[in-house]
């Protein structure tokens, strides 16, 4: 431990003083900002429309910070080569992975409270115009939504740390980190879809079903982090779910991370 | 202190696999306290065999060690300083913060670091920028800032990848001035270059590689007796190696 | 001044207002464009689930303002609607949609309650929206209340009606208005009166100013006919026959006059007694207006 809190903390500061972070922070802002107008047009549910458009601004952003600024916390040190400094030190390969990876949970921890906090003001204030439409409101369930937005990312960070330990270059790794998310998040679905195709009319061959069952498995299964709509409307999730995804993601997270620190304990850097 | 026993890599080269024979059957040993100048043209593996001193590869065959520990071991590097060839270090960090986390990871205490990186920093005229962001620095500052790095633990062994590359003169006296100093401490230091009339001012030996071959290895004042320049001995050795690939 | 010094300003002032003329040629002639009815496709809703990722919400509030937006650029004029038959069916289909990705979502169903029943007198598919939102928030008083209101007054099934009605008054914070007029739904007659009673309802919680703007020129019309009902009720009463036409009341001195229908129809009264509007309570179609 004494050795991976220098290297989180050189990596934490590292990205909260990236550029990219004020581009998206913006980004969120001005998400926020629209808002209110969009909010505006809606007749009876106002509280439903201003949540989702909350929490989609800062899931989003989210995304973008852990593709911009999280894979580049990592690969630009093996582009750039400054793996060199961190490696001459008396510290192991499993150690500098894990190092990095606590400074992008650091990051992303801290960014998201940010942004959680600004999309809580522009509900506060949203709901201050139009009273009467935020019955069902509650202020637990949008919180425990930033909250499992906020593991979701934090699993998709161990992803593309998996993936940066064997890829040589960092594109790869946004790619294919991309591509896990677009997979996480659209498996529930895709695999309802595939095992039941008559509800859109279409055939699909028991192999296609069994390749989606098994990428059930090996992928991580980021739709069970989505409970915008729970939040938007105010319907509960019992405790047991909570306590489940939070040990999802720690189970998930550690599995990734010992994989990685496998292929990084074999790795070169010429 | 520095001991290779015949390590030997190879590299795979693009996707067909080509093997290229980066170093082979190098054996050398350099003793404390003195200032070994590691020469060879641009590929002659020169880099490789500091990588593999620093566990950056691994060799293939063959054992590399320091002060009796095989350079695998992590805790190796509790007593090595390295500065990297061209090297690049974090943009947004300072001096500074770059000097913390080198003393912080190698187990310093925070009031010997701040002792000792005020020190350095003064050492290596980067005081005054030293809360700067790296990315605001210079090329040579950047490597003035790397040395600061490397020596901010107080380590045994310096090993210098191309420390002069990069500086203009008043830098380059600067890191030689450092050398000798380190030198002057008792301090093993391992240094490549290929600029001769450097190693001939600093070194107490030299190795010279071509083609992954170690061709030379002596006293810096026995090649020199026998009236060549040190550049006499370097262009001979590049030659013979030359005539034999030609063969 | 030199040349080269003169010469980015000369071409920033030539081709900024050539930049004006050019995106005002591509965009009239992009509208010119061959191509089809694209508004009217939609995917699957299993479809439109994976492709949204983790904004299902956010989709079905973009679909729900598709159709709103759609709805309110159906306005050719005052008093004038022009909706096609294919229009309502990608209008269903929409909003099918939104409420696939959110089925909590209220809007598209209040929306879907207020076109596809009063206006397109597609009230099946009316319906079956508003079925599929009580099942989801079973909270909701107004949804069983709409659905209450559309069997009793688009389809006659007092029975249903009534039980519909029923459940919405039993929701919680429900209007205790509700249980009696579910009572009152369990007798035919009283038509007229008992959909003005649930449109000043509605009116009461709608804030959308176009349906508010709808409900109220309904509630104006159905006002009118209600004072022309009970018109022909003198009448029956007088001479024990049902008036042929309505301006027999005029005669009669019943009325003053036959009013104006604010749709544009004209008010009549059928063999059984019942007033009517050529109109049905929409928009008349002007003939010029036909495509």
């Amino acid at each position: 431990m004494q050795l991976l809190w220098p290297i989180a903390i050189i990596t934490f500061k590292e990205g909260i003083r990236n550029r990219s972070i004020y581009g998206i922070s913006l980004l969120a802002l001005l998400m926020l900002l629209a808002n209110f107008v969009i909010s505006g047009m809606v007749a009876q549910e106002v509280s439903k429309v201003a949540v989702d458009i909350a929490l989609s601004a800062i899931s989003f952003s989210g995304l973008l910070l852990v593709l911009f600024v999280g894979i580049n916390l990592m690969a630009k040190d093996l582009d750039r080569k400054t793996i060199y400094m961190v490696m001459a030190k008396p510290i192991s390969r499993s150690q500098y992975l894990i190092g990095k990876y606590i400074g992008v949970i650091l990051l992303i921890t801290v960014c998201m409270s940010l942004l959680s906090f600004f999309a809580a003001v522009s509900l506060l204030l949203i709901k201050f115009g139009h009273p009467t439409f935020f019955q069902r409101f509650s202020w637990l369930m949008v919180g425990l939504s930033f909250f499992f937005t906020t593991l979701m990312l934090i699993l998709v960070a161990a992803l593309s740390f998996l993936f940066s330990s064997f890829t040589s270059t960092s594109f790869l790794t946004f790619i294919l980190t991309i591509i896990s998310y677009i997979i996480g998040m659209s498996l529930n679905d895709v695999k309802a879809l595939v095992e039941a195709p008559q509800s859109v009319g279409i055939t699909v061959s028991p192999v296609t079903v069994k390749i989606v069952q098994a990428a059930y498995y090996v992928f991580p299964n980021l739709s069970l982090f989505d409970i915008k709509l729970q939040a938007a409307h105010g319907l509960p999730v019992p405790v047991t779910y909570v306590i489940g995804i939070v040990a999802y993601t720690m189970v998930y997270s550690v599995i990734v991370m010992t994989m990685a620190c496998l292929i990084f304990r074999k790795k070169e850097f010429p | 202190m520095i001991s290779f026993a015949s390590v030997s890599k190879e590299f795979k080269e693009g996707v067909a696999a080509k093997r290229v024979r980066a170093l082979s059957n190098l054996t050398l040993e350099i003793e404390r306290g003195q200032i070994f100048g590691f020469l060879g043209p641009n590929g002659a593996g020169k880099s490789t065999t500091i990588k593999i001193l620093l566990n950056l590869i691994f060799p293939d065959s063959g054992r590399a060690t320091i002060r009796g520990m095989d350079v695998c071991d992590k805790n190796v590097r509790r007593f090595v300083g390295y500065l990297p060839e061209n090297p690049y270090f974090y943009d947004y960090l300072t001096a500074e913060e770059l000097l913390w986390f080198g003393g912080k990871s190698s187990g310093m205490a925070k009031s010997a670091i701040v002792e000792r990186s005020n020190l350095l920093l003064d050492k290596v005229q980067l005081l005054e920028s030293r809360k700067r962001p790296l990315r605001t620095y210079s090329k040579g500052m950047v490597q003035r800032a790397g040395l600061a790095l490397a020596l901010i633990h107080n380590p045994d062994v310096v090993i210098l990848d191309e420390p002069m590359s990069g500086l203009d003169p008043i830098g380059r006296k600067m890191v030689g001035d450092i050398i000798l100093e380190l030198k002057k401490e008792g301090k093993t230091v391992f240094f490549s270059s290929h600029i001769l009339s450097d190693v001939e001012r600093l070194c107490d030996r030299v190795g010279i590689i071509v083609g992954g071959q170690l061709r030379l290895t002596g006293c810096v004042a026995e090649i020199l007796k026998g009236g060549d320049t040190l550049e006499d001995a370097f262009m001979r050795e590049v030659h013979i190696a030359g005539l034999k690939e030609v063969r | 001044m030199r040349v080269s010094r003169i010469f980015p300003i000369v071409l920033l002032v030539v081709f900024i207002p050539v930049h004006f003329n050019i995106i005002s040629y591509v965009s009239q002639a992009n509208r010119n464009l061959a191509n089809g009815d694209e508004v009217n496709v939609l995917l699957p809703s299993p479809i439109l689930k994976i492709t949204s990722l983790d904004y299902d919400g956010l989709v079905s509030d973009a679909l729900y303002f598709k159709a709103m937006l759609f709805y309110g650029s159906t306005y050719v004029g005052e008093q004038q609607r022009k909706i096609f038959d294919w229009e309502y069916t990608w209008f269903y289909n929409t909003l099918t949609a939104a409420t696939d990705l959110d089925p909590y979502f209220l809007d598209p169903y209040f929306l879907a309650n207020g076109v596809l029943g009063w206006e397109a007198k597609r009230v099946a598919e009316a319906n079956l929206l508003l079925a599929k939102g009580s099942h989801y928030r079973n909270w909701d008083y107004w949804l069983p209340f709409y659905l209450g209101f559309n069997y009793y007054y688009f389809l006659s099934d007092n029975t249903k009606a009534a039980e519909y009605v029923m459940q919405a008054a039993q929701k919680p914070g429900a209007d205790p208005f509700f249980s009696v007029f579910a009572s009152r739904l369990a007798y035919k007659g009283n038509r007229t009166e008992n959909a003005i009673i649930f449109l000043e309802g509605v009116l009461k919680t709608s804030r959308n100013e176009t349906m508010r703007k709808d409900y109220k020129i309904r509630i104006a019309t159905l006002k009118l006919m209600l004072t022309l009902e009970k018109g022909v009720a003198v009448y029956k009463e007088r001479t024990g026959n049902n008036p042929e036409k309505l301006s027999v009341l005029v005669e009669q001195h019943i009325i003053d006059r036959i009013p104006e229908d604010p749709y544009g129809g004209e008010f009549y009264v059928d063999n059984d007694g019942a007033v009517k509007t050529t109109s049905d309570l929409r928009y008349m179609k002007k003939e010029n207006s036909k495509k």
